[in-house]
């Protein structure tokens, strides 16, 4: 929702489709890339790491790959609070994004709606 | 155990600093958890990445379908162990129904905030030094002392599974409110909140990141990472 916004901001417009599925361009700068980067780093993927991290210095420099790395460390913390408190988006977040969750699919993440498809059918865990 | 990254590495101060504040913070007693507690929690986040039982739950189709024993790395109780390894391994199929039995059975709302904030606060840290291909720094040795119990008194229930701190609706220029509500997750125990944020903060702005990299790549790799980790905020 923020390159949503980030992109507003610069006159840019996103594939923000292309955020949420694992494939697609969304028009971000070295977006394969950041993709690949990402994917190892929260995937655990130690190995595919190192060598997309020294394609991505050659390509992009190291204090971006750094920086982009920094970005991804800090957002696996982040999404695990969330998760963990099961915190609901900011009420003029919701009301504005309605449209844009449902075409991305984000909505199939929803607390409440994820709740409901993994606990078991008695209720208990 | 001080926390430091090598010198060579291009990272910015304000990291290297909020990382080994936030390390030193762990260490000392909490408010639910002692010092030892506390570093206990962090040893058994790291041990969860190895624990067979996990990695069987996250190759079923619902983590409750699959039952046994964690390869605990402490004597945590069993029920925390096995919050601190979901946490770890498997936090998109938290679900309510585990949050209210963890809570009403074997921990205070206020003890699962505060290991809610250590657990993420070691991913961030681990998760760094994971991906410039650093071993993980050693854990820090506990003081003694026993927990403050100091927890927000006037809170508010806005849905979320634990009551949170009472905050105005006003909005920035970014669209968000100046206080959003991930912000105020872990509010019942400011310290939690303070630990979590402080190791989080130098690794993003809403705006004008001052990173080599754009706001939006920014954007785009932490939604990639949401993305990924079937996170809806």
């Amino acid at each position: 929702m923020l390159l949503r916004a980030s992109g507003e901001q610069t006159g840019t417009e996103y594939d923000l489709n292309a955020v949420t599925n694992d494939t697609g361009d969304a028009g971000v700068e070295h977006e394969s890339l950041l993709r690949e980067l990402t994917e190892a780093a929260i995937r655990n993927r130690w190995d595919d790491l190192e060598d997309v991290r020294a394609r991505a210095m050659q390509a992009m420099g190291e204090q971006e790959t750094v920086d982009a790395l920094t970005v991804a460390a800090a957002f696996n913390g982040i999404t695990r609070v969330a998760d963990a408190t099961g915190i609901p988006l900011d009420e003029q977040t919701a009301a504005t994004t309605v449209e844009m969750r449902d075409v991305t699919g984000i909505d199939r993440f929803d607390y409440a709606q994820k709740s409901a498809r993994y606990s078991t059918a008695d209720g208990s865990w | 155990m001080t926390l430091r990254y090598p010198d060579d590495l291009p990272l910015r101060d304000d990291l290297r600093e909020g990382h080994a504040a936030a390390w030193a913070d762990i260490a000392q007693p909490g408010v639910s958890w002692t010092g030892a507690e506390r570093v206990a929690i962090l040893a058994e986040a790291r041990a969860a990445l190895d624990c067979e039982l996990c990695n069987a739950r996250i190759s079923a189709l619902s983590p409750n379908a699959v039952q046994g024993v964690h390869d605990a790395a402490s004597a945590l109780p069993a029920a925390v162990v096995d919050g601190i390894h979901r946490l770890r391994t498997d936090p998109q199929r938290l679900t309510r129904a585990w949050f209210d039995s963890l809570v009403e059975d074997q921990l205070s709302l206020a003890a699962y905030a505060e290991l809610v904030s250590l657990v993420c606060t070691s991913v961030i840290i681990d998760t760094q030094h994971n991906v410039l291909g650093l071993p993980v720094a050693p854990l820090p040795d506990p003081v003694d002392g026993e927990p403050s119990g100091d927890v927000l008194d006037d809170t508010v229930d806005i849905g979320a599974w634990l009551p949170v701190m009472k905050a105005e609706a006003d909005l920035t220029d970014t669209g968000l409110p100046s206080v959003p509500n991930i912000a105020r997750a872990m509010s019942l125990v400011p310290r939690a909140a303070a630990l979590f944020f402080g190791a989080f903060r130098p690794h993003y702005r809403l705006q004008q990141i001052p990173f080599a990299i754009s706001q939006a790549q920014t954007e785009f790799i932490a939604s990639r990472v949401s993305a990924l980790n079937e996170c809806f905020y």
